[in-house]
Order: C-alpha cells, then structure tokens, then sequence
C-alpha cells in the first residue's frame, strides 16, 4: 500500500476585505496521512473550505509551506477533488463527465460506473440525474484521475438525509477498497463522527485540535461533548 | 388512456388551425367583394398563380437566387463572427477598444447601407451579400461572446483541479459550454438574413424573392405578390424548423423552450 502524506507547516491565509486584512488561517501546522479519512470540522467562515483549497493548489497561501510526501519522497500530489456541488459538464453524460479530465480508459470508465452503481445511467446527462447521483458521478471523475489523495468539500450538504447516509457509507468503502488518503470537509459533527478515522476541527480561536477515532472502542457520546466543546 | 394519447398526438397542429380561419376568412371577404380583387385577389388565383411558378420554374429560380446570396452572406458572417466572439469573450480587455464602433455598426439598419453598399459595390452580387453579413454577423457574434462570457468560473475550475491547461479548458470547457448560445445566434442570424436580402432585393435586383414581390408589384400582379410573401414565410418556417432540431441537438437536455 502506498503512503503519502501532507505536511502543512506555518501555513497562513489572509484576504483583504473593503481594504482591511482579514486572517482566515494563520500559522496552521498539520499532518494529513492517506492512512486515514481526515476529517475538517469547523462552523461556517471558519476557513476549512480555504484550508481545503489551498491544500488542493486553487488558492496560494500567504505563507508557509505544504509539502507533499509519497513513500516518504517529495512528490507533485494527484488530488481529486469533489466540490460541494456536483459541478459536472452539462453537455457530457455520466461517462463523458467520469473521463472528463482524459486520464481514465474506457475500461477505468466502466469500472468506476460499476463501482458506484451508475452502470445503467452511463449515457444519462447530469440534468437527468438525482442530486445523490450527479455526486456519485462527481465522486467517479475524482476517482478515475488516479489521484493520491481525495479531497472533499462538503460534498453531501446538499442531499437527503438517507441519500447522504448512503454516500457516508460510500467514502468509507472507496477509502477501504482504493486505499486513498481522504480528506473530508464538513460542518457536520455527526457526519465527522460517521465517516473521519482523524478529526480536526477549528477553534473559535482559529486553532486547530486533533481527535483520533482509529481507536475503536472510543467513546463517542463523550467525543462528541468534547467536540461540541471544542466548537462552542 | 387513448383519448389522451391521441390528443398529445394532435397537439403540434394546433398551431395551423389559424391558417384553415383566415382562408376561410380570406374566401369570404373575396366572395363579399370587400376589396376589389386587384386588392385582395382569391386564394384560389393565388394558389393557380404559385402552381403556375412551380410548373414554369420561375418561382426556383428566385428562391435560388435568394437562398444563394442568403448561404454565402450567412456562413461567411458565422466564419467571423464565431471566431471573433470566441476571442473577445477570452480577452475582454481587447474587446475594449472594438465595443463602441461595433456597437454603432450593430445599430445601423443593414439596409440603411444599400444606398452607400451600391455606390461602392455596384449592384449584383456584392452588395447584397454585403447586406447579409452585416445583417447576420451581430447574432452570431453577440451570441458567441454571450456564450464564452457566461461560462460558469465553477466549471472552469474543475478544469484547473483535474490540471487542464488553459487551451484545454478553452476547448473542453469554455467552447462547449458556449455551443447552446451560438447554435441560438445562428438561428436568429438566418432569420435577419431573410428580412435583409429581400428588403435589398426589392431595392436592386435582377432575380430572388424581393424582386419577385417588387416586380408582381410593378406589374400589378398582387396574386405574385402574395405568393412570394408566402414562400419567403414557408422558407423561413423552413429554416427556422431545421435550426430548432440544432438547437435540441446540441442543448443535451438544457431548456432551449424560450428560443422557439
């Protein structure tokens, strides 16, 4: 199994707003591994998105530096990325959205369609899709990029409620079976607390705290207080 | 169940039930004698007079001549026009300096150039020609840049995350995106080219549907008149028809209901 990791050191983020500085990150240090589903967690404006972003190479940071480690060599990541909407090519169908980026065969094509079930709608447009599906296919074109880490930003704020507990269920299978580092943005505790091996969440005080779930027999009723304490 | 399959499938020609009314209407107003029939000649003169055309072979030939100067004006105007959308959409501050003058040209009837398009082009085919470029490029081109403008920056950076370079974002994403609005322009381009070629026709002409009406109007033939109104109206019918089944083509399920 390859191991890659992030490493964020002194990272900080600022925007100017009507002429004012405003410090969305300042001086985050983090480790992030492909052994686990990393959780972010923070209320909104917190700046996870940003964090997120940033990590993905859409936004430059103000200082500080990231570096990316795969078999402990610095390497140029792979990231696929799964935006909070679906943002698929309305002109393409579920196929052509999976093999937008021409980095996946028609064979990879067929098999990321089976494994997130969308074999039948291969040829459906996103405006025929359900809100669920359209992220599944969303999740797919990630996929079938052959990206080292998955990043992922709020991707299921927008669904049901059974429908997001589907895909829950969905990233901890992909995470299983394709041995990606995940790393997962949410405003959502329970969500944080279902899917992240690690969670992160953002202090009032624009701090970072690590909570660690690998541990199985912790006890959840209790990180959650913790937490909820963490973000009051 | 079969009631309402079999009204769905009457329902597209609702539509033509107005031209069944005002033939009727038209017959009854010839029978009463309303209008003299130099005024209003009877359908059936009419219809004589167009099967007359069509067994002679005039009425092609102006349908022709017309078509002709429309296809060429037509695909030279979306020869440029589409380009140059494409790069002002991607370099606004380039279409800086070109907005005001095309602006004042986009505003100037095309046919408030025939007097000057003559003077400098003669009468045959230039001119007319002329006329429908600068009748059908501002469609085209304003559709275009529509298009290209109005791409979603949320698609664009999907592109940037899956490290598309920039010509590949313009080809995969910006383009396509754009193909709905230009297949639109191209639609209502056709249709001003009509109205320009047989306004110039009725100007300077020698054959084609403009001169048909303005000579059926020299030789007090209304009967031709009206025919070749009807033709230029089924024409465009015609082709605004095969653009339609364009539009849905490359629409891919996006609502193009408030182009038709």
């Amino acid at each position: 199994m390859t191991k890659s990791m992030y490493e964020l050191q002194n990272v900080t983020k600022n925007f100017l707003v009507n002429g004012d500085e405003h410090i969305v990150l300042e001086d985050i240090n983090l480790t992030i591994s492909s052994e686990d589903i990393t959780v972010i967690l923070g209320a909104s404006g917190c700046g996870k998105t940003t964090l997120l972003r940033i990590i993905a190479n859409l936004e430059i940071a103000s200082s500080g530096q990231i570096t990316f480690l795969k078999e402990k060599q610095k390497a140029v990541p792979k990231v696929g990325l799964v935006f909070q909407e679906s943002r698929l090519m309305p002109w393409l169908t579920v196929s052509g959205n999976i093999g937008f980026h021409q980095k996946a065969t028609k064979e990879e094509i067929a098999y990321y369609l089976k494994m997130m079930k969308l074999e039948k709608f291969h040829n459906s447009y996103p405006n025929e899709l359900s809100g669920g599906m359209a992220q599944r296919v969303s999740i797919a074109r990630a996929l079938s990029f052959q990206p080292d880490f998955l990043l992922m930003d709020e991707p299921f704020s927008a669904l049901d409620y059974f429908t997001r507990m589907e895909m829950q269920k969905e990233v901890i299978r992909i995470h299983k079976e394709t041995n990606k580092g995940v790393l997962f943005v949410t405003h959502d505790l329970d969500e944080a607390l279902t899917i992240g091996t690690r969670i992160i969440v953002f202090t009032k005080e624009h701090k970072l705290k690590e909570f660690s779930l690998s541990n199985r027999e912790v006890d959840r009723v209790d990180l959650k207080q913790r937490i909820l304490n963490t973000l009051r | 169940m079969e009631m309402e399959s079999k009204k769905s499938k009457l329902a597209p020609l609702k539509g033509y039930l107005i031209f069944f009314v005002l033939l009727g209407a038209w017959k009854i107003a010839c029978n009463m004698g309303i209008w003299s029939s130099y005024l209003l000649p009877p359908p059936e003169k009419v219809a004589a007079t167009f099967l007359k055309m069509l067994e002679n072979g005039t009425l092609f030939v102006h349908i022709y001549a017309s078509m002709h100067r429309v296809v060429v004006g037509f695909v030279i105007s979306a020869a440029i026009g589409i380009p140059l959308g494409i790069i002002f959409g991607m370099h606004p501050r380039v279409y800086d300096y070109w907005k005001v003058l095309f602006n004042v040209i986009r505003n100037v009837p095309p046919l408030a150039m025939v007097p000057m398009l003559i003077l400098w082009f003669g009468i045959g085919e230039k001119s007319k020609i002329i006329i429908i470029i600068l009748a059908s490029f501002f469609p085209i081109f304003t559709s275009t840049l529509k298009g290209i403008r109005s791409c979603d920056p949320k698609l664009i950076e999907v592109g940037k995350a899956f490290e598309l370079t920039r010509l590949q974002i313009i080809r995969k994403i910006i383009i396509p995106n754009a193909v709905l609005d230009i297949a639109v322009g191209l639609k209502l381009a056709l249709g001003y080219s009509f109205r320009a070629i047989i306004g110039a026709e009725l100007v300077a002409a020698s054959a084609g549907l403009g001169y048909m009406i303005s000579d059926g109007k020299e030789m007090s033939r209304s009967d031709v008149v009206i025919v070749g109104i009807l033709v230029i109206g089924l024409l465009g019918v015609l082709c605004d028809w095969l653009f339609s089944i364009l539009v849905r083509k490359v629409s891919k399920g996006k609502a193009v209901e408030a182009y038709d």
